[in-house]
Order: structure tokens, then C-alpha cells, then sequence
């Protein structure tokens, strides 16, 4: 006999409200479905109603975490559609603000994975530590998470030499207590009891169903979008794409944390050989028909702006794919066969983000039935 | 009269539901507090659990209409009712305790069952998917600890010479040495303590109400005064547990005197209650908590094989 398990839309171990129905038969997981829509905010037909400048400020809020990804996915793709190219100073300040909040945000989904696992104690390290990186954002920027440090064709704040040292002894800090955490996550018992051999997704199922980030990187797959179609100043410096084969979630746990390791270099390179010059050039008030596409590797994975302009200063349609939204199906191959105890970590795994996700969802609240609103739905309610 | 008025007194003041509630309140908040220091926070004030628990019982008593059975209403009272009665045949203050029967040690280990047996049964009558599947780990967990924590029990009592009486047991202790100092028993020493963890739901075996997995397992649906009692009641445990094991393994109530300052039985059995209830804390901050098919694996064969060593090492020699 089988029942079944709901978690969510409130949850403890979720931290944003989505429904798992998690069929189980005694302790073993039989089938998953999940049903998206709870935080729907129609972001993208807001960022039609607004000019791009103004439309920048929103796609930073899409994400509570990767405020920097979404607007220089959206800069990317908005200066792509007006043919601007962005000072080379610029693109060193974006990276290294890009690669800053790629070390708080996988510090984050540690600590979660930390305390998804039970292990509270190193939940609230991870946690200390990503302070490091959030003053150092708050120095750099103003603001710990929302920075709003991009403008379209460049960026506001200058990273003055008299802020290099502090940047330089937090990163020296963290770099410390990540390889102390690589340490204590592959060396501690309980913590490889847990994620070892647990929700594995196989290098042809990640393939198959498009996982991207570090979740398809855990599985072996070698693709990273700073790498592969290089933005800011990616093709600049030299890095490597950290991979590993096993695709379970001890996998997902070292792919993400020696990333750290790598942004850090990043960072400091970037820190080095950052050129003199301007911070912005001029963003035209209007820009001509066109469209273009613009793609960043998010901390969660690739993350997909494509904006089509119409010669006002509005754009007149702009379609955002989040990491995250691309995770999502490779939660069932994850989690059937496994036990209800394994759920909260593997479904942490992928890193969802769900508001950034969601999507419009009607259910009739008399017989309890769901649908996804059509094309035309949509594009009747539209007019 | 006179017995009468003194086991009244016994039951409601000391060592019963007063003294037990107090302390085993104040040693959760210990416990809170340094669980918040090693966790880098700055944790809750030490009454803090008073505080919980005086909100908890000015609270509306909601019961979801799932749950509304006698299982589901009497469970925290059963768990409350039988830890006041294992206070009551420990040995707190001298050796002599307020009830004693021919074989404590049985009527102790079975009584100490009595809130996992509850909390089973409450957690299948609350009508939730969470509470169901936290019942059936609490069984299988409930059958890997109880056997290393008997199989200890029992090699005590096998080197007080098959005593199952605790106050025999504290004057054993008290011409020889503690228990844990005892070669033999050593091993079942810490197998005992590696079971409590398990007894007490603590990581890395709080599998029975794992919060992020199953909420809070059996309790889930509690709320308001009923779960105040609970509270309570798993705050008794945490003491009567640390109690019972400090009888065993280490002298129970015995006074010192060190340096011409005189230190009475119950204040040195309370210390040494104390130190455990470090202990438990400690490992409970150091670790991730298991699956329960580990958590069974990992209980009949690590501390049972210790215990069981402690036992034949006691038989035979």
C-alpha cells in the first residue's frame, strides 16, 4: 500500500513554498510529483511595461540570491539587442562582483544542504562564513545582496586600491575555511553516511533531461557558460571548470564547494590585472528593432535572457529561463527508490530556487484539479 | 499518616514532579545554551525552556478532529506519569530511595520505555503522514537502543553480584570504585552512552522527528498545554536518563569531602548528571543525523558488541 507524503507548500525543509507529493511505500519513494506556481509573480510581462533601464532594477529582484547573474544575463542580452559593448574596466568589476556572490550563494546552499542532513552545528559555520563575502559585497557595492552595482553599458561603483587589501585578507579567510569544510564534509562519517551513493542522477539522465550548473557538473558533464560562451571578463582569466563523475549529492556538495576555491582565484585575478579606463558608455534612450539573446552561468547553472526590442525604449517581450526551472526534472530519477529521509537533501541538491521559477498555475478550488495556462490563454488574457 | 504525608511530599516536591521539572528544565536550557556557543550563536538565557513552556501552557488547546482520540489526549500525560515514577526509585539523595521493589532495575527500564511507547501510539492515532512515518522509525530505533542499553544494564547488575537493586548497586559502588573504572565494564559504559543518544532522539539519531524530513515525527500535531507536558516530560528525560546512568556507571549519590569543604550526595549526583548531559550535548553538535536503516546497523553492532563484551568479560572473570 502506498501513501503519500506531502512536503510543502510549508515545509521545514523548504525554505519557499512548493508542493512535493512524494508517493511512498513504507519508507521507500515510489513516485514524485511537484506542483509549481506558489510564488508567480509575472515578472516578465512587468518587464515589458518598463524602460530598460528601469527594467535592470527588476531583473535584479527575480532572485533573492543571484540578484547579479539576472542583471548581467539581462545586460548581457539588452546590450547585445542595442550593439554597446561595455568598458573593459567594467567587465572586471562585474566579474568580480558575479564570482563574489557565486561564493556567498553556494556558502548558503551548504549550509541548507548542512542542515537538510541534520548536521546544525556546520550549518551555522557555513553560514559565519559567508559573512566574509557579504561584507566584502557590501564594501565593494553598498549592499549585501541587492548591490544594483550594474548599469546597461557598464557598471556604477569603481573598486578603488585602497579597498584591494580588505578584499584581499576576507578572501585569504575564506579560502582558508573552505578547504578546512572540503576537509570536514569529505572526512566526516555521518556526513558521507548521508550524501554518498544518495540521489544520483547519471551522466546520459542529466544529459537527457538538460540539467545545467553545478548539477549537471556533479554528473560528469563539462559545461560551464563563463567558459563556453565567455561574458565580463571570463575570457580573460584563466579557471577551471570543476567536474565530477560520481552525480550524487556528496558530488554536488564538492563540485560546489571547490568552486569557492576557484571564484576566489577568480577574484584575486581579476583584483590583478584590472585595467584602467571608463566604468560606463552611454545606453541609447531608444533602441532599434533587434533581438538577442543573453546567457550567464548563474551559481545554480545557465541562466537564459532572450529580450526582442521595438525601437521604443521598452522592450517588447523578454523570456527568462532560470537554473532552476532546467533542474527541476531531474528530481524524479533522483528521488524514486530512494527513502522519505533522503528527500529534503536531494531535493536541496539541484539548489532550487523557486520563486524564480515559477510559473501561472489554475486550480479549481472546488475539485482540487490543476492546469497550466496555455500560449493562447495567456495571450488572450493579454489583450 | 506519617509515611503517607512523606510520600505526598515525595511525589509532588522531591524528588517528584517539582525537583524533576526544575531541573530537568534547567538542564535543557544548559544544554540550549551551549548548543547556541558551538554553533557560533549566542544561544537563548539558560531559563529560556521556562519561559517555552509557561507560553506553551497559556495557549489555546487545539486537537486536529484526526486526532481527537484517548491515545492521541493521554500520551503526554503517560510520559509525564511515568518519569515521576522513575524518579521515585532512584536513588537522588542517599542510597535509600523513596520506593524500592525487589528488581528496580526492570521496573526502571520498562518504565523509561513507557514515553517511546506513547509517543508510538500518538503518533499513529494523530491521523499525519509525518507523525506515521516518525512512529515507525521510532519502533525500529526503539528496538536498536533498548538492546545495547539493556544488555549494559545487565552487565552491571551481573558485576554487583546479579543485583537488580539500585540502592545494591550504589553501595557497590561505594566499597569498590565507580562502575566506568572497572576494565570489564568500561566497553558497556560507552555503549550506554551511545545508546542514550539514540533513548533521547538526539543527533545523530533524532531520526524519529527529523525536522527537516518529517516535521516533528509523532509530535506534529501537538500544540498548546499538551505539548508543554511534553515538553516537560522530554525534559525529565534528559535528567531521569542521565540519573539512572549515573547510578549505574557512576557511584550515584555518594557525599565527598574535598578540601574540608563537605559536598552531599545529591549536589555530586547532580554535577555528575550535569556532565553527561554535556556530553550528550557535545556529540549531538558534532554530528549529521543517520538514515534509520544506518542508525539500526550502526546500534546492533557497535554498542551491542560492546555491551555484549562487558557482559561475558564480567560472567567470566
Amino acid at each position: 500500500m502506498t501513501f503519500i507524503v506531502p512536503i510543502g507548500p510549508q515545509h521545514p525543509a523548504l525554505e519557499e513554498p512548493e508542493h512535493f507529493r512524494i508517493e511512498v511505500k513504507g519508507e521507500e519513494v515510489v513516485d514524485v510529483d511537484f506542483r509549481l506556481g506558489y510564488v508567480h509573480r509575472g515578472i516578465e510581462k512587468e518587464l515589458c511595461n518598463r524602460t530598460y533601464a528601469h527594467g535592470l532594477f527588476l531583473s535584479q529582484r527575480v532572485c533573492g540570491i543571484c540578484d547579479d547573474a539576472h542583471s548581467s544575463a539581462f545586460t548581457r542580452a539588452v546590450e547585445a539587442v542595442a550593439g554597446i559593448e561595455c568598458p573593459s574596466r567594467a567587465r572586471y568589476v562585474r566579474t568580480i562582483g558575479i564570482e563574489l556572490e557565486r561564493i556567498h550563494s553556494h556558502l548558503l546552499w551548504a549550509g541548507i544542504a548542512a542542515h537538510e542532513i541534520g548536521f546544525t552545528t556546520l550549518f551555522m559555520l557555513f553560514w559565519r562564513d559567508r559573512e566574509l563575502a557579504l561584507d566584502l559585497r557590501e564594501l565593494l557595492f553598498g549592499q549585501r545582496i541587492m548591490s544594483g552595482e550594474m548599469v546597461l553599458g557598464g557598471v556604477r561603483r569603481d573598486i578603488t586600491p585602497d579597498k584591494v587589501p580588505k578584499i584581499l585578507r576576507n578572501l585569504d579567510a575564506l579560502e582558508k575555511s573552505t578547504k578546512h569544510y572540503i576537509n570536514v564534509c569529505t572526512s566526516d562519517r555521518t556526513v558521507i553516511a548521508r550524501c554518498a551513493n544518495v540521489g544520483v542522477l547519471t551522466r546520459q539522465a542529466a544529459r537527457e533531461l538538460c540539467a545545467v550548473g553545478p548539477t549537471a557538473r556533479a554528473s560528469g558533464i563539462d559545461e560551464d557558460v563563463r567558459r563556453d560562451d565567455p561574458y565580463a571578463a571570463y575570457d580573460e582569466i584563466p579557471f577551471k571548470v570543476i567536474t565530477e563523475r560520481d552525480g550524487d549529492v556528496f558530488a554536488k556538495v564538492v563540485v560546489r564547494l571547490r568552486e569557492i576555491l576557484e571564484s576566489i582565484h577568480i577574484i584575486r585575478h581579476a583584483l590583478d590585472a584590472m585595467p584602467k579606463g571608463a566604468l560606463a558608455t552611454r545606453f541609447p534612450k531608444k533602441v532599434a528593432p533587434n533581438e538577442a539573446v543573453g546567457r550567464v552561468e548563474a551559481p545554480r547553472g545557465e541562466l537564459f535572457y532572450y529580450v526582442l526590442s521595438n525601437g521604443s525604449d521598452k522592450p517588447e517581450r523578454v523570456r527568462i529561463r532560470t537554473p532552476s526551472y532546467a533542474n527541476f526534472p531531474t528530481i524524479k530519477p533522483m528521488l524514486v527508490g530512494s527513502t522519505i529521509a533522503e528527500v529534503p537533501i536531494v531535493l536541496a541538491s539541484i539548489d532550487p530556487c523557486f520563486s524564480c521559477t515559477d510559473r501561472i498555475t489554475v486550480v479549481d478550488a472546488r475539485t482540487g484539479k490543476s492546469r497550466i495556462v496555455t500560449k493562447e490563454e495567456l495571450r488572450r488574457l493579454q489583450k | 499518616m506519617i509515611e503517607t504525608l512523606v510520600y505526598i511530599f515525595a511525589y509532588f516536591v522531591f524528588p517528584g514532579i517539582l525537583f524533576a521539572s526544575a531541573v530537568g528544565l534547567l538542564f535543557m536550557g544548559i544544554d540550549r545554551k551551549i548548543t547556541g556557543h558551538m554553533q557560533n550563536r549566542i544561544g537563548p538565557p539558560i531559563w529560556q525552556e521556562f519561559l517555552d513552556v509557561g507560553k506553551l501552557f497559556c495557549k489555546e488547546d487545539v486537537t486536529p478532529a484526526a486526532a481527537n482520540s484517548f491515545v492521541f489526549n493521554c500520551a503526554p500525560l503517560l510520559c509525564y506519569g511515568a518519569l515521576i515514577a522513575v524518579m521515585l526509585l532512584l536513588p537522588i539523595n542517599s542510597a535509600q530511595p523513596v520506593l524500592t521493589s525487589v528488581a528496580d532495575l526492570i521496573v526502571i527500564i520498562y518504565l523509561l520505555n513507557i514515553p517511546a511507547v506513547c509517543m508510538i501510539l500518538a503518533g499513529y492515532a494523530s491521523g499525519c503522514p509525518f507523525g506515521t512515518t516518525g512512529s515507525s522509525r521510532y519502533v525500529v530505533q526503539l528496538f536498536g537502543y533498548e538492546l545495547a542499553f539493556i544488555i549494559a544494564a545487565m552487565a552491571v547488575a551481573a558485576k554487583a553480584g546479579w543485583s537488580l537493586s539500585l540502592s545494591s548497586i550504589v553501595a557497590y559502588q561505594a566499597q569498590n570504585g565507580w562502575m566506568a573504572f572497572q576494565v570489564a565494564l568500561i566497553p558497556a559504559a560507552i555503549a550506554i552512552l551511545i545508546a542514550i543518544q539514540g533513548k533521547l532522539l538526539r543527533v545523530p539519531f533524532d531520526i524519529p522527528e527529523a525536522e527537516s524530513e518529517i516535521v516533528h515525527g509523532p509530535q506534529t500535531e501537538y500544540s498548546g498545554p499538551k505539548l508543554a507536558i511534553l515538553r516537560i516530560a522530554y525534559d525529565i528525560e534528559l535528567f531521569v536518563v542521565a540519573a539512572v546512568i549515573v547510578i549505574l556507571f557512576f557511584g550515584g549519590p555518594v557525599p565527598h569531602t574535598i578540601g574540608g569543604v563537605y559536598i552531599p550526595g545529591i549536589v555530586s549526583f547532580l554535577i555528575k548528571c550535569f556532565g553527561i548531559v554535556v556530553l550528550s550535548t557535545l556529540i549531538r553538535n558534532i554530528a549529521a543525523r543517520l538514515r534509520i536503516d544506518q542508525a539500526l546497523k550502526f546500534f546492533w553492532t557497535f554498542p551491542t558488541l560492546l555491551a555484549a563484551i562487558s557482559l561475558i568479560l564480567v560472567v567470566v572473570i
